[in-house]
């Protein structure tokens, strides 16, 4: 393990800025709140700010992207593919666990199956990871649920740790293994180990004070929603309250799903875009001949918790997969974010 | 690629978002935590507005019509060539038609333009007949024309009416506050004749038969009375007429309108018991897209204000704008009442403090709205439209008659091609701007990329059009035009873009009492005794149309509120929510007709079957929807399918434009 000072945050960030635009957590001037952003200037990134409102999911699975570009001569009936500009490698900085691990989701579901996404390859390919250790989780957390923090394990180049004075440096690959060389950082000491694993218990044990928003019993849901023990009254509950606005697979670290149109430009050609979407809305399985097999809106809902929470589902994450952001419970208007679910589902709630 | 602080421009809830602007382009969308309002939420097409906003199907450069086609020409051109055609009219020869998407500055000047250079009182919008009612029947009541509570205390009301609408499909994120403050305890009642979201919500759900609702809201108020559950004495001292209400209450024969709407009289004692004893009550309406009736509005009013709600902290009568700016553009006095800062038409003064103030000479004729002025035996010659819209297209054949049609866009759409001359005009993304949300909330959204080619803001191709026909208007930012605002516009005169660039929003009215905002209506502030609204006593203890008879057994209720954002050119522009929005229309490509279980039972009808709805006048065929949503002896026509509106519906009734309440007598027929 290595040492970083204070303020030698300016020397990492201001070396990543050579050859990566930096991303990181930064606070808006006027609401005060924190977002995960592109730091055009790297002095405002804040490491000590809160869990950012929005994951970094869109640094590498854009909500907009053109994946193809073409032109279709009408006369010649001939198809040209044009080159889309090749993307610049990025430096994600204070990414919290909960989010790395969000990433990692999303690898498996891009790479790890038959099919390897090349776009999303692409974007991964050229990232560099700075994890940062939760010394104390925020109001809404609760990834210790979901075993996805307080602090990273894996998918790091680099894992921050804040000790008051300074950061402990953990290296998670040759390329922050280079970094640390370049910036010529002392090891840390023998007993850096062990301070890091005090500060991650402390802070898992900080919890029951701490992290009050959301209490998620995420095992006992796995298991009625895996042998299909929830009576249908619950979600229709569940379903009765949802306004169907996709917020909760947009703000997800982990969710996927997406939507590709062939958007004609003024000038003659045609991209191809890939964009978010979300199996909450009715035309996302919408098949052809009017059949939508999951036409009511509670079943909808059923099929995102599934995908989050249930056995079959986390075997293809190998892990489950909601990662204990708790921010679809902050940004859904009907206020049945997955802790609420997870509430309603263990208790069998069906109305108030 | 970074996130820029804005406000979503679709609907009048203004919530706060972060845009993703990359290589000058909306890339994405995000809200914006921290929002007073929003408070870190968007609904489905909030989520998705960079989709519209990335759009190329732009207008980019002026246009002037040559026969069939457009010649492309220079902003000069175009300017020098409408300055030149439009001093061949006279005032009352042209109509102005402004747009409620339009921002402050924009509204402002156009009306100004109108006004003040043209000489023409017929400056309107075309979804303002609600809002502007529902403005005269609150000026008249208590003097303040817009929502009189405030929504930050809303999560802590202890009862919600909700009246007509779709409001979880309408404004979805004020939907979302009812339901906050619904699970925190508050007494959620919906009054509409369909089933809708918000009604599966409450905890009442009351279906007066259609065009009933104002005496439904009547019978509370004389329940209220009778019960003697209102405070005579401080009634009294707060209101004008107490008196003179109070008689007309007694006048009304209750078992009658309890038997006309169909409610029970029991549901409704005890409903006028919760309210009364309700410390913080909100009521909520929709205007603009489709809007309750004023009778409906005043009647609601008196009841609130019978029960003490009107002027009190945690009260509020709220009715609530459908399109982003609709609320500032009537601030801006885009009406033909109204001058800015809702100073009446018919009053002199308003326009010597005017003439004072631009200064010019104006002129008084009574103006018209765009519709009137193009319906009329001897219509308009010319008409200005900013952005619109498809609704006005309903007047293609009168529209193609005029000798002008000036249009300002940002985008194609269908009256664009009507034109003589095309303005293109920046989106609001891409210059600053402020906009007035329902709660009076005043937001700037600045500039966040650059127009395509050469585009220019509104407010300088009207500057620039006013130079052109003798009216020198220095005007070199939007800003310069709010600072005039400030002086012109009572309610903002506290305010400026200065103010407004570190602050999320402030709510008008903003003065030298109120610097920051004013967050709700308070009796002991009010600019006037309170009243209550007593004009159309002849019709408001009466149902709007005739009982359906033996012949056409059937009440139609026509639905347009949540299917508006189907037929707007906007929504075509987004691939998810018009994937989402045409949903319906994919299963029911040519419209359909919702039937209740019980009547589809009795009748024998199966789903998507044809059928014909007759009324006295034209008929219609259409597939069978069942829905549980629907009360039996009633069906429901959502307003989507571009067909079937001329086809059908506007041929017989102007009024079905206008509001919610409007229902029609009709049979219906298996088709064999
Ligand atoms: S969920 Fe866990 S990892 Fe994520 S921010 Fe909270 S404490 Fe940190
Ligand atoms: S389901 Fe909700 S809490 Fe879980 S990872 Fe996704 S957004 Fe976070
Ligand atoms: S965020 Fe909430 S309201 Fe929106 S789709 Fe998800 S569950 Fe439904
Ligand atoms: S509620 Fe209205 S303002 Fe808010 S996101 Fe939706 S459309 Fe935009």
């Amino acid at each position: 393990m290595y040492w970083l000072e204070k303020d030698q945050v300016v020397k990492l960030t201001g070396k990543l800025a050579r050859d990566y635009a930096l991303f990181g957590p930064r606070r808006d001037e006027v609401s005060g709140q924190v977002i995960f952003d592109r730091l055009d200037e790297p002095g405002r990134l804040d490491l000590q700010a809160a869990i950012p409102y929005n994951p970094p999911k869109f640094v590498l699975f854009p909500h907009y992207e053109e994946i193809l570009k073409y032109r279709y001569q009408k006369q010649t009936r001939k198809v040209t593919i044009e080159k889309i500009d090749k993307l610049q490698p990025k430096a994600l900085v204070g990414l919290r666990s909960c989010d790395l691990t969000g990433i990692l989701c999303l690898d498996r579901f891009f790479l790890g199956q038959e099919f390897v996404d090349e776009f999303y390859l692409e974007h991964r390919k050229k990232l560099f990871l700075i994890s940062s250790t939760c010394v104390r989780p925020f109001p809404q957390c609760f990834c210790v649920c979901t075993d996805s923090g307080p602090a990273a394990r894996e998918g790091f180049d680099l894992d921050l740790t804040f000790t008051g004075e300074g950061y402990l440096v953990l290296v998670g690959s040759k390329k922050g293994q280079k970094l640390v060389e370049e910036l010529q950082l002392k090891t840390a000491g023998p007993e850096a180990a062990a301070l890091r694993k005090k500060m991650v218990d402390e802070s898992v044990s900080s919890f029951d004070s701490f992290a009050l928003e959301n209490k998620a019993w995420i095992s006992r849901a796995t298991n009625r929603l895996t042998t299909g023990f929830v009576k249908p009254e619950v979600w229709e509950y569940i379903g009765h309250q949802c306004f169907e606005c996709g917020a909760c697979s947009f703000v997800c670290p982990t969710c996927s799903c997406f939507n590709v149109e062939d958007v004609n430009d003024n000038d003659g050609h045609t991209d191809r875009v890939r964009t978010w979407d979300s199996c909450s809305f009715e035309g996302y399985t919408r098949m052809a001949g009017d059949h939508n097999p999951r036409k009511p809106v509670e079943d909808r809902r059923n099929k995102r918790f599934f995908c989050k929470l249930s056995y079959s589902q986390s075997k293809k994450y190998l892990r489950p997969g909601c990662v204990g952001c708790g921010r679809c419970a902050r940004v859904c208007p009907g206020d049945i974010g997955l802790p609420n679910v997870v509430t309603y589902i263990r208790r069998e709630v069906t109305g108030e | 690629m970074s996130y820029h602080r804005g406000i979503c421009n679709f609907c009048g809830t203004g919530c706060g978002h972060l845009l993703l602007v990359e290589n000058n382009r909306a890339r994405g969308v995000y809200p914006l935590p921290g929002h007073p309002l929003s408070r870190g939420r968007l609904c489905v097409r909030g989520w998705h507005i960079h989709e519209l906003l990335q759009t190329d199907e732009r207008i980019i450069r002026p246009m002037v019509r040559e026969g069939e086609t457009f010649r492309t020409v220079s902003y000069q051109e175009a300017i020098d060539y409408t300055a030149r055609e439009l001093k061949k009219f006279s005032g009352r020869e042209v109509a102005f038609l402004g747009s409620p998407r339009a921002s402050n500055e924009e509204n402002y000047l156009f009306g100004k333009f109108a006004r003040a250079v043209m000489k023409s009182n017929n400056i309107s919008l075309s979804s303002d007949a609600g809002l502007e009612e529902s403005a005269r029947v609150l000026l008249e009541g208590c003097g303040w024309p817009a929502m009189t509570g405030s929504l930050s205390g809303l999560r802590q009301a202890d009862f919600i009416l909700v009246l007509g609408g779709d409001l979880t499909r309408q404004n979805p994120i004020i939907a979302s506050e009812i339901h906050f403050a619904r699970r925190a305890g508050a007494f959620l009642v919906t009054i509409s004749p369909r089933k809708t979201q918000m009604a599966r919500l409450s905890r009442i759900h009351l279906r007066p038969r259609p065009g009933t609702l104002s005496m439904l809201l009547l019978a509370m108020a004389r329940v209220l009375a009778d019960e003697d559950l209102i405070d005579r004495e401080s009634l009294a001292g707060l209101v004008e007429n107490w008196q003179a209400y109070s008689e007309y209450l007694d006048s009304v024969d209750r078992d009658e309108i309890f038997r006309l709407t169909g409610v029970e009289e029991k549901e409704v004692i005890s409903l006028a018991r919760k309210l009364t004893a309700a410390k913080s009550a909100f009521a909520f309406y929709p205007v603009g897209i489709q809007s309750l009736d004023r009778q409906s509005m005043a009647a609601l009013f008196n009841l609130f204000l019978l029960a003490g709600k009107v002027g009190r902290p945690g009260c509020g009568l709220c009715p609530l704008t459908g399109i982003s700016n609709l609320l500032g553009s009537l601030d801006m006095g885009l009406s033909p009442s109204f001058l800015p800062g809702y100073f009446p038409a018919d009053r002199e003064g308003s326009w010597k403090r005017l003439e004072e103030l631009w200064p010019v000479r104006l002129e008084r004729w009574p103006g018209k709205n765009a519709a009137a002025c193009l319906l009329e035996d001897n219509p308009v010659k010319a008409l200005l439209v900013v952005d619109h819209d498809e609704e006005i297209i309903r007047n293609l054949n009168r529209i193609k008659k005029l000798e002008l049609v000036v249009y300002f866009g940002a985008y194609q759409n269908a009256f664009s091609r009507l034109a003589k001359v095309i303005f293109p005009r920046t989106t609001y993304i891409e210059g600053d701007g402020t906009y007035t949300n329902s709660e009076r909330r005043v937001q700037l959204s600045q500039k966040k990329v650059d127009p395509p080619g050469e585009v220019r803001p509104l407010w300088e191709i009207l500057s620039r059009l006013a130079g052109s026909l003798g009216h020198d208007w220095n005007y070199r930012s939007a800003e310069d035009i709010m600072s005039e605002i400030s002086r012109v516009v009572p309610q903002y005169a506290g305010l400026s873009h200065l103010k407004l660039k570190d602050r999320l929003g402030i709510k008008w009215p903003a003065d030298e009492r109120h610097p920051e905002g004013t967050d709700c209506l308070l009796a002991e502030e009010a600019s006037q005794k309170f009243r209550f609204v007593l004009d159309d006593r002849e019709s408001s203890d009466r149902p709007r149309q005739s009982s359906p008879g033996q012949e056409f057994p059937f009440q139609l209720v026509i639905g347009r509120s949540n299917y508006f954002w189907h037929q707007n050119s906007i929504m075509k522009r987004t691939f998810i929510p018009r994937r989402e929005y045409n949903a319906l229309l994919l299963l029911y490509p040519k419209g359909f007709v919702e039937v209740s279980e019980e009547d589809a039972r009795a009748l024998g009808l199966r789903e998507k079957q044809t059928v014909k709805i007759i009324s006295e006048k034209a008929e219609v065929r259409l597939a069978v929807r069942i829905s549980p949503d629907i009360l039996p002896g009633m069906l429901y026509i959502p307003y989507f399918v571009d067909d079937m509106i001329p086809e059908f519906l506007h041929r017989q009734v102007a009024e079905l434009e206008k509001y919610e309440e409007f229902f029609l007598p009709v049979r219906l027929e298996k088709v064999a």
